[in-house]
This record gives C-alpha cells, structure tokens and sequence, in this order.
C-alpha cells in the first residue's frame, strides 16, 4: 500500500519536473497530426529529414543560448557574432580549398574567444550579460561591417557538405547539432561544472558565498555561446556559400525562443539543453507546417508570435518567488 | 559600499567635502556629459555647435527622448519593452492609412493610442496575469505587431503622412524644433507624474520591493500594466512624429529604438532591476546618444564607427553604474 503511493509520488513528481518537455512533445504531436490532416506530403520520413536538416542553425545557436540562461544571464550577442563569423569564414577562405580547414578552426577560436570576452567584461565590471553582450553585439556589428559592406567572398563548391551533406541518409550538420547537444546535456547532468552551471543561476550570491568557481562557470558558458555561433556561421556560409554581413540579425531574438519553449526559464537556474532541442524542432515542424499550407510570411510572423504567447503563458504559470 | 555612502573622515573636513563632491558628481555627471561631448565636438568642428546644428540634435533627440520616458516607467517596475520600435512602426502606417489630409490627424492620433492601449494591455496582462517574463511577453508583441504590419501594408506601404505631422516633425518655430516642444510637455508631464505623484510611489515601490507593496496594500498588477500602457501609447506618439520626421513612411520607422531607449535609461542610471530611475536621466540617456550619433557623422567617421562606438558607450556607462550600487 505505502509503496503503492510512493510510485504514484514518484510518477507525479517526475511528471511535475519533466512537465515542460511533454508539454514540447505534445505540442510537436499537435503539429503533427494537423499536419497529417491538412497535407499529404507533411507526414513522412522525407519530410522529416528535411525539418530536421533546416533547424540545424537554430539548434547550434540555441544550445550555448541555454547555458548563458540557465546561469542567469543572456547573450545578446549572438547574431553579430554568427554574421562577422561567417563572413570572415567566407572572406578569409575565399573559394581555396586548402584554407578550409585552417580557417575554420580559426573561426571557431574567434568565436569562443569573443564569449570569453564576454564572460570577463560581465566579471570583471560587474555589468548585467545583457548590457555587457549587447554592447559586444553593436561592436561586432560594427567591425563585421568595417570588414564587409555587402556579401564576401566565397567557399569552394564541396564545403557545402557542411549544409547539405548526408551520411547515412542523416544530415550531417543537423546530426552534429544534435550530437553537441546530448553532450552538453549529460556534462550538465553528470560533471560537477554542470552542477555549478545550475547553481551559479539559481543563487549567484549563494554560489559566490560557497566559493563555487564562478569565473570558471560563465567562462564556459559565454564561450560555449560563443563557440555555437562561429559553428552557424560556418554552417550559414555552407548553406549560402557566401559570407553576409546581416546574416545573423534575426538569431539574437530567434535563439532565446526555443530555450524558453523548451522550459527553460530566464531567471536562470532550471531547465535544460534537451528542452531546447525540442523546442527548435517545434519551431522548425511549425514553420514547415504553415509553408504547406500556403500560408504568406507575414501571417507566419503573426503565427510564430501567438506560439510563443500560448507557450510560455501556459507554462509559466507557476508563480516565480518574488 | 562605496564612497558615495561612506561617511567623511573623521577630522579632516576636505576628505568630507572631496566625499560630498564625488557624491554630487555621481548624482548630475550624467547631466555634465551632454555639454562635454558638445564641447568635444565644438573644440573639433566649430560648425558643431554652430545654431543650426544644435537645433537639428534637438530634433533629432525628441522621438527616442519620448521613448525613453515611457521606457523608463517600464524599467522601474522590472520590466523592459521591447516592443516599442515595432509600435513606432505600425503607428507610422496607420498614420498613412487614411487619406493624408490634416482632417484626419484626430482620427489618426485616435487609432494609434486606441492600438497602443490595447498593445500595452497584452504586454501588462502577459507580464502580470500570466508571470511572463517581460523580455519574452514584449518579444513576441513585437513580432506580432511586425506580422499584422506586413500583411496589412503586404511589405510596401503607401500613403502620404498629412502635412501637420511633417510640421510637427519636422518644423521649427525660432529655431526650437516642435517636436522638442512635445517632448519638454510630455517630460515635464510624466516628471510629475513619476516623481511628484501618488502613483509614482506606487511605481518605485512595485519596482523596488514587490512584497512590500503586496503588503502596503498597493495594486501592483494595475501598477504594471499602466506603466505598459503609458510606453506602448508613448511610443505611438513617438512613431507618429518619427514618420513626420522622415517624411516617407516604411514598415520600419524607428527600428533600433528599442535597443537605444533601453541603453538611454540604462546610462542615465535606471536599474535593470528595478526600483530606481529617473526621467531626466533617462532623457540625458537619450542626449548623449543622439550627440554622440550626429558627432560621429558629422566628423566625417564611416557609420561602422557609430555602432562600434555606441555599442563601447554601453558597456562603459553600466559599468560606471554598476561600481556605485
């Protein structure tokens, strides 16, 4: 009898802490089945493998998004990030196939090193990430656009592997998001920097009492923030094989919606990177979804705007302790 | 703790007032800042300060200015709007919707705040009703007014703006831009209201102990969405004379304003936690990044520098804030 109600406890307690993943998953079920109801050609492993391949920038982005949040902070940074990173890729390599390499490696460094920075400048003055990052994405904005006023230069016609690429019938960039993402998801289960990670955002002061490596902790996550973006603006420059200045403006705003959908929240200190996950195939299924069904860019915008709306007013109903 | 809240050393009465200096600076530097940057630009470029400039910087500064106001009073009870500039925009194309006429300026001005109070609603509700983070709450208002902007307008808009909003702005009377006319009545107004009025208690409390006003008794849902309320219709006002300044309209009237009128109040010492924060800071904020704009073109600086520049500006300014609290 009592270790009947303990499962039951047990079984409400998991669905209390998980309530927001099956709230993604049943969300993406919903879109499923008006999908498989309204068009033919929406459900099915074709059609799938294609949402699949198109939310692999989202995925990268929004990956380093939900540590720099889950520590209490925010990365305002990201989209000049992804565009001066994908233009210097396109610039640098310049359609040479022996540059490839180097210059993505030396692209992927830029990234992390300029999360770094952002980590430093938010200990080192004391200053919100928000302002810190967003004065760190006006100054990228700015050198990107010192560097390159329109598109630059080109990336040899294989290297859009990186975009299109399959193995396996997988996409590859897809794959390695997802991969990337199962990582930073035991490191954040199992490794005590993971822990850190969540109690740095839960209590800043009480880790800072406790002599939690703080410093340690926003290091990793700005640069794993940082890291995440030279990876899309790799991955921008396979898809587009050229460099833009402005490729990356909209993911600033775009990689804190699938976090939040994903039930993350932004006082830091709960969630989690699978969450994300969903929440930017959701995004992705949507987006596929109202293409089908013909519906015009603009309603798209309206209809993304209600999803978020319904999302989090659904979840976050719990009161946050004042 | 700082210096400012130390008290002065004992015996020694220079200390004391070095203490009261340094406190008063800390106080008004943000309201010295405006002038030195003019004098910068002075020293280099006599034409700077010449008349006709500084008239065209008051111009310029009275939209985000209006912004930044209603900004502000977000900021204080915790929030951030950030869907002003989106606002700013769908004002500019319903002000081009009706036929151009000046017959049309009060049902314009009628839609628009009709629009704004409704906009402010939604983000008040979501924030208050719902527990939505503001961020996320004015995020998707944002998108959402974007999207209906689009379809309506279907990504080209046409129409004329009527000929009373170019004057209002655009035109000067003496030299005094109109449109910082409005700006002075609309600051001096919600000066009062922030600063002299029950209800602006009522924000810092909200703002800076929710619990406390829990307690006294104070409606702090209502508060809130006001302060929602007041920026959405704010914001409308500043896209109307926005679109009046830039004499044609587009689907992206004041893009960049919601980022600006948040590093405005952030540079003139409003929290980003709330609780504190102050109208005329707010409105040095928006001085010293429009100064800092029209220095950086009129030196001649590629327009690469300006965003560099202001995004250094940011960082600098939070940080000198966050050193004092």
């Amino acid at each position: 009898m009592k270790q009947e109600t303990n499962a039951l406890a047990l079984a409400r307690q998991w669905l209390v802490d998980n309530s927001s993943l099956i709230g993604v998953l049943v969300l993406i079920a919903a879109v499923c089945l008006v999908g498989a109801l309204t068009t033919d050609r929406f459900f099915g492993c074709n059609n799938f493998l294609n949402v699949y391949e198109q939310s692999t920038d989202l995925a990268l982005v929004s990956i380093g998004q939900t540590l720099t949040i889950l520590t209490g902070g925010i990365d305002l940074s990201v989209g000049s990030l992804i565009s001066l990173t994908s233009c210097l890729a396109s610039g640098l390599i310049n359609g040479d196939p022996d540059r490839v390499l180097p210059v993505a490696a030396l692209v992927l460094a830029l990234g992390t090193c300029v999360g770094l920075l952002n980590a430093a400048l938010v200990i080192g003055l004391r200053v919100h990430p928000l302002i810190v990052t967003l004065g760190m994405g006006a100054v990228l904005q700015g050198v990107t656009l010192l560097y390159a006023m329109g598109p630059v230069g080109k990336v040899p016609p294989n290297f859009n592997f990186l975009a299109y690429g399959r193995i396996a019938d997988l996409p590859l960039g897809a794959t390695i998001a997802a991969m990337l993402c199962i990582l930073v998801a035991l490191l954040l289960r199992y490794l005590p920097l993971g822990r850190q990670i969540y109690a740095v955002g839960d209590d800043d002061n009480a880790a800072r009492l406790t002599g939690l490596p703080r410093t340690r902790v926003l290091m990793f996550v700005y640069g794993c923030s940082g890291f995440g973006c030279a990876a899309t603006g790799l991955y921008l420059v396979a898809r587009f094989g050229v460099g833009q200045p402005y490729t990356g403006v909209n993911y600033t705003l775009a990689s804190i919606t699938p976090v939040i959908l994903g039930g993350t929240a932004l006082s830091g200190g709960k969630g989690g990177v699978i969450g994300t996950l969903l929440g930017v195939y959701l995004i992705s299924l949507v987006s596929n979804l109202l293409n089908f069904m013909d519906v015009s860019k603009h309603y798209q915008l309206v209809a993304q705007a209600l999803i978020i709306i319904l999302a989090v007013s659904v979840y976050v109903n719990r009161r946050r302790a004042v | 703790m700082t210096e400012v809240t130390a008290p002065p050393a004992q015996g020694n009465p220079d200390r004391g007032l070095i203490a009261a200096l340094r406190g008063l600076l800390a106080r008004f530097g943000i309201f010295l800042l405006p002038p030195a940057l003019l004098l910068l630009g002075g020293a280099i470029s006599p034409a700077f300060l010449g008349a006709s400039n500084v008239s065209n910087l008051l111009l310029q500064i009275a939209p985000l200015g209006i912004v930044a106001i209603g900004q502000c009073f977000v900021m204080i009870v915790r929030g951030l709007d950030l869907s002003v500039a989106s606002m700013m925009a769908t004002a500019a194309v319903i002000a081009t919707g009706f036929s151009g006429s000046n017959g049309d300026v009060a049902s314009i001005v009628a839609a628009v705040l009709a629009m704004a109070v409704g906009v402010g609603l939604i983000n008040g509700l979501l924030v208050t009703k719902r527990d939505v983070s503001p961020f996320l709450a004015t995020l998707a208002t944002m998108i959402l007014l974007q999207g209906f902007r689009f379809a309506y307008t279907q990504g080209a808009p046409s129409g004329n703006v009527p000929p009373l909003f170019r004057t209002l702005g655009s035109g000067k009377f003496d030299g005094i831009p109109f449109n910082f006319a409005i700006l002075l009545v609309l600051a001096t107004l919600f000066w009062i209201v922030l600063h002299r009025s029950a209800f602006g208690r009522r924000v810092f409390i909200v703002g800076g102990n929710p619990v406390t006003g829990r307690l006294l008794g104070i409606r702090s849902d209502l508060v809130t969405i006001v302060c929602y309320v007041l920026s959405s219709c704010l914001a409308g006002i500043a896209g109307l004379i926005l679109s009046g300044y830039v004499g044609l309209v587009d689907n992206w009237v004041g893009q960049g304003y919601e980022l600006d009128s948040i590093v405005a109040c952030v540079i003139g010492g409003v929290s980003l936690k709330g609780g504190r924060g102050a109208i005329l800071g707010a409105l040095a904020g928006a001085a010293i990044i429009m100064v800092i704009a029209n220095e950086v073109l009129l030196f001649g600086l590629p327009i690469q520098i300006q965003i560099i520049i202001k995004g250094a500006v940011i960082v600098i300014a939070a940080a000198l804030y966050a050193r004092r609290t």
